[in-house]
């Protein structure tokens, strides 16, 4: 089982390695495309094979090598630990990183070809980071691979670094999660010190055991954008449409729900924080998914969208059922993925992102728009198909554990969510005929292939459910219960609504213009924005303040003394040879008369 | 040889000629501004010294002492070579040999 999970990293990072080192290999764009894509495709079959074993019940376990080792103790291992979690969303993620370099290939192939041998290389990357994040044994390898998944995150929002927007959006996104970091960071310092192990499972003693998942949950927050510290998420939207499907919407946004359930343990002590986390999970669906209803670019509403889908899972987990969250995670993975990469195809064949200019794009695109069509409605959860059956087993899941305000919350959610997807449809593909789309064309077999492969889990994945309930031990058997009907007569409700508005290619405002305007003003934006200039940085001048007078101050001074001193000093160095020998006959004397004293 | 011993003047006298010469040199060492008069000054000293070893020798009935004594003249030699001809480069790069006014080295 090793050598199977094993060689799911080893092809990305044989493949970053060689991209990486191997400049005239990085610089030939299109050769280190097919490189990444072919290691990302072997990653994906390997993790495959992975999964099959351990649903043969073959092959649970882990293997780890030691790593920090002080006073004969091992603070820390490396390895892989596998089982049912960590087999399955490998799949998932190596299946949507394959369709998604794949894609890259048609969509970036008029880039430079140096800027796309360095994003393929980042993206072989981004797969060994995530792939050892997912495999990790223990907290503290977690946090490496978090930390190197938030590079990527980085370096491939700015990857059109000649526009100053994407520099600032890629730098904004790392301040903020690593703002988030601390709360991780720190959570695994007070871990290691009251259990003295990063093990998932080691019992917190009792007066820690809120302090430390909650530390945790913060860096939660910041990776898997949530209120309020979701606003990194829509900038990063600044970076390629592919990116943004893969890190932003599929696999490393998730990593925060994917720590949650690993270390779940930790979690079900706290169950203060456990409601939190339902409620804020809740507030960020509802948030954000008004915030999407009023957007007019395509990645925005599918950045919020994402936003909101990750409240889902949050919520879901706080409500003290893991399923749930992480059927969420795997089927949303697919068709947010496949929603990204239809709207790459949009993006492509207008060169614009905003919905408005691709009025139309039913006639000339009519392949990729059915994709895009397919995983809107998979989003908006209509019966049949995957997202119903993990947002149902969401809402069930709160409604057992009597969340009756977070449950409203969603479901309301979900109807908005419906909503917001029709909006979208009825405009981009069967709008008012923009100029865009006048002169689209459909994209090339590389774009449309990947998508293609993608719809089928999109699809698919919600008839899983049996399978994920294998991993935990768990009954499952479907049943439309009264809050599924619910969830449904929302969705329903939400697209009918939208078909009623924007059905008959009217421009109308989703909103009225008051709460529109205040929520494209980005009110919690502004708020950050405040907190650091009237909060932050006067105790940052004030630090600088103290550093520069206080502790320079002395330093200085320490200087100047001895500055002074010499100055002093320098009169006894007259130069004449006279006045040495003087002091040389007043030593011997002086010595003389010590030894004539100290005889007698 | 005995006779010089019991009737010359005694050991004490023969330090006190080598301390007098001694002094003499310190003082010529510290206040005169010729170089020339200092290096002379710096042989007085030196010779003091010598007059020391040999008359230790001379009265403990060691030889070796006067050995000493003429290594050390030997020296002083060499060194009164290399002293005079610092002087005369001295003289050659600033027409003159007062030393008051060798005052490169002051700090």
């Amino acid at each position: 089982m090793n050598a199977t999970a094993l060689a799911v990293l080893v092809y990305p990072l044989l493949s970053f390695l060689l991209l990486g080192l191997v400049w005239p290999l990085r610089q030939n764009g299109r050769l280190a495309g097919w490189i990444s894509t072919l290691a990302a495709v072997a990653s994906f079959l390997g993790s495959l094979r992975l999964l099959w074993k351990v649903l043969e019940g073959e092959g649970v376990g882990s293997a780890t090598i030691p790593w920090l080792v002080a006073d004969g103790k091992v603070i820390a291992e490396l390895g892989i630990h596998v089982d049912g979690i960590s087999a399955s969303m490998l799949v998932v993620v190596t299946l949507v990183a394959a369709c998604v370099q794949a894609y890259s290939l048609g969509y970036l192939a008029d880039e430079p070809k140096a800027d796309l041998g360095r994003y393929f290389t980042w993206h072989s990357l981004f797969i060994v980071a995530m792939g050892g994040l997912v495999l990790a044994p223990n907290l503290l390898q977690l946090f490496l691979a978090w930390e190197l998944v938030g590079l990527c995150s980085y370096l491939l929002i700015g990857f059109y670094w000649r526009k100053p927007s994407a520099g600032r959006a890629a730098v904004k996104a790392f301040w903020v999660t690593k703002f988030a970091d601390m709360g991780l960071l720190l959570g695994l310092i007070v871990l290691y010190a009251t259990t003295g192990s990063f093990e998932w499972s080691t019992p917190v003693p009792a007066a820690w055991a809120v302090v430390v998942p909650a530390l945790l949950f913060v860096g939660v927050m910041g990776k898997s954008a949530q209120v309020p510290l979701h606003i990194w998420l829509p900038d990063a939207m600044e970076g390629p449409t592919p990116v943004s499907a893969l890190l932003h919407a599929a696999t490393m946004v998730a990593a925060g729900v994917f720590l949650i359930v690993r270390a779940y343990p930790l979690f079900e002590a706290a169950p203060p924080l456990l409601l939190a986390m339902t409620w804020i999970g809740a507030v960020t669906a509802l948030v954000a998914a008004v915030t999407a209803v009023v957007q007019d670019d395509i990645k925005k509403v599918l950045a919020y969208s994402t936003c909101s889908q990750l409240g889902f899972m949050i919520a879901a987990l706080g409500s003290g059922q893991l399923m749930g969250g992480y059927f969420h995670l795997t089927t949303h993975a697919f068709f947010k993925a496949l929603l990204f990469l239809g709207a790459g195809a949009a993006i492509h064949a207008t060169h614009s992102n905003s919905i408005h200019q691709m009025g139309g794009l039913w006639r000339s695109t009519r392949f990729s728009a059915v994709l895009f069509i397919v995983g809107a409605a998979a989003l908006a959860g209509i019966p049949g198909l995957a997202g119903f059956f993990s947002k149902d087993l969401i809402l069930e899941e709160l409604l057992h554990a009597g969340q009756y305000g977070p449950l409203a919350m969603l479901l309301l959610s979900a109807g908005l969510t419906a909503f917001y997807m029709t909006r979208v449809v009825a405009i981009a593909f069967f709008g008012p005929a923009s100029e865009g789309a006048a002169h689209a064309h459909e994209s090339p077999p590389s774009m449309l292939l990947p998508m293609t492969v993608l719809m089928v889990p999109a699809v698919l994945a919600g008839l899983a459910g049996p399978l994920f309930a294998g991993l935990w031990n768990q009954p499952y058997h479907f049943a439309l219960t009264p809050v599924g009907g619910l969830a449904t007569l929302a969705a329903l409700s939400g697209i009918g609504l939208g078909v009623l508005r924007y059905g008959t290619r009217s421009w109308a405002s989703p909103l009225p213009e008051g709460p529109r305007r205040f929520i494209l003003s980005a009110p919690i934006d502004s708020f950050w924005l405040a907190a650091w200039q009237r909060g932050l940085q006067p105790v940052a001048r004030g630090i600088g303040w103290v550093d520069r007078y206080v502790v320079d101050g002395l330093m200085n001074a320490v200087g100047w003394l001895f500055l002074l001193a010499g100055e002093k000093v320098r009169a006894l160095q007259t130069g004449r040879a006279q006045d040495y020998v003087l002091g040389v006959l007043m030593g011997v004397l002086a010595v003389v008369a010590y030894g004539l004293v100290g005889a007698a | 040889m005995n006779e010089l011993l019991a009737n010359g003047p005694g050991l004490g006298a023969w330090l006190s000629l080598a301390g007098l010469l001694f002094c003499i040199g310190t003082y010529g060492l510290l206040t005169r501004k010729n170089l020339v008069a200092v290096l002379c000054s710096l042989e007085l000293m030196a010779n003091a010294v010598n007059i020391n070893l040999v008359a230790f020798s001379r009265f403990h009935g060691d030889e070796l002492g006067q050995v000493f004594a003429l290594f050390s003249i030997a020296l002083t030699v060499a060194e009164v070579a290399v002293g005079l001809a610092i002087i005369i480069l001295v003289y050659r790069q600033r027409q003159g040999i007062e030393i008051h006014e060798l005052t490169d080295l002051r700090g």
